[in-house]
């Protein structure tokens, strides 16, 4: 049912792997240059979304079925975790909010 | 009244309706359950990272060796452990029983030197007097309740692969399951090991003493 013959091969598989190491292998490297916590966690998500996209694709081969599948998954995640982010924000707000004093 | 009886030929008619998506009905159960299982992880780590970025005082208890080592290390060994089990699916799609069960055995054993490590990182931290509501630097006590409580979300989807894939070798060996099983748990291996993409950099990296 899907399409194997697409598929990259146990030696492009490797290459991918080694790519994923040397991405951790970055992350590692920018933990300790003197980043303020907000830049390092933004650079850290961002990288850790190149992998987790390069896991999807290749190695849940989710690149080699058919669109409808990644179209019918992936937006509705990412819609999700988007309403996420824009509704976290407000548990700040709840953390300075006091009752009014009689 | 079975559904069969009332309506044989609607029951007929949807076994033989092919996939819309062209893959196996037991491939896109799991694909269901590893997008609903990404919501959750979604929602502990964005809890997690504002809890992190808005708390001042925020411990940072972990040094380039041993902590950032033993989770590079166990990083090595869950991303092999991807690898081994590409080679699983892709030889049980070509028929190939005996090398599918090696790599599975490869891949069993590497989730289980995951889940020993990642212990023995926790027993050290409780030796050094963390736990879910104890803090030994000062600060913030959240640090214990999220780290512990996501990296155990998350030992424990490794600790159940490793039981699934247990139980798909045993079923592929004796011809109770199928390649399609195989395949199919892979991608939930797969998951796990892309979890920890994320958990590695915000609860390890995020936390190193600078």
């Amino acid at each position: 049912m899907t399409q194997a013959k697409h598929e990259p091969g146990m030696t492009g598989y490797v290459g991918i792997w080694f790519g994923l190491l040397c991405i951790v292998g970055i992350e590692v490297f920018l933990t300790f240059e003197s980043l303020s916590t907000h830049q390092l966690l933004a650079s850290l998500l961002v990288l850790a979304f190149i992998e987790a996209g390069i896991g999807l694709l290749y190695f849940m081969h989710l690149k080699y079925e058919r669109p409808s599948l990644f179209w019918s998954l992936v937006p509705a995640v990412v819609f999700v975790l988007l309403m996420m982010n824009h509704i976290w924000p407000d548990a700040y707000r709840v953390a300075s909010m006091k009752l009014p004093i009689q | 009244m079975s559904e069969a009886e009332i309506m044989p030929g609607a029951v007929h008619a949807a076994a033989l309706e092919p996939s819309p998506y062209g893959i196996q009905s037991k491939k896109l159960t799991m694909w269901l359950f590893i997008i609903s299982d990404a919501v959750t992880f979604g929602a502990v780590l964005y809890g997690y990272a504002y809890l992190r970025a808005g708390t001042p005082n925020w411990p940072t208890p972990f040094h380039f060796s041993p902590s950032i080592v033993n989770g590079l290390i166990m990083t090595f060994v869950l991303l092999s452990s991807s690898l081994t089990m590409l080679a699983a699916v892709a030889a049980a799609k070509q028929g190939r029983k005996s090398s599918s069960l090696t790599w599975l055995g490869a891949t069993i054993l590497l989730g289980i030197i995951f889940a020993a490590l990642h212990l023995r990182e926790w027993f050290h931290l409780f030796q050094d007097g963390w736990s879910l509501s104890k803090n030994p630097l000062g600060g913030s006590v959240a640090f214990g309740a999220t780290f512990f409580s996501i990296t155990g979300l998350h030992l424990l989807h490794v600790i159940s692969g490793v039981i699934a894939l247990i139980v798909i070798a045993i079923g592929y060996n004796t011809n109770w399951l199928d390649s399609g099983h195989v395949e199919t748990t892979g991608l939930y291996w797969h998951f796990v090991d892309l979890v920890w993409m994320f958990v590695f950099p915000l609860l390890y990296l995020m936390n190193v003493a600078r």
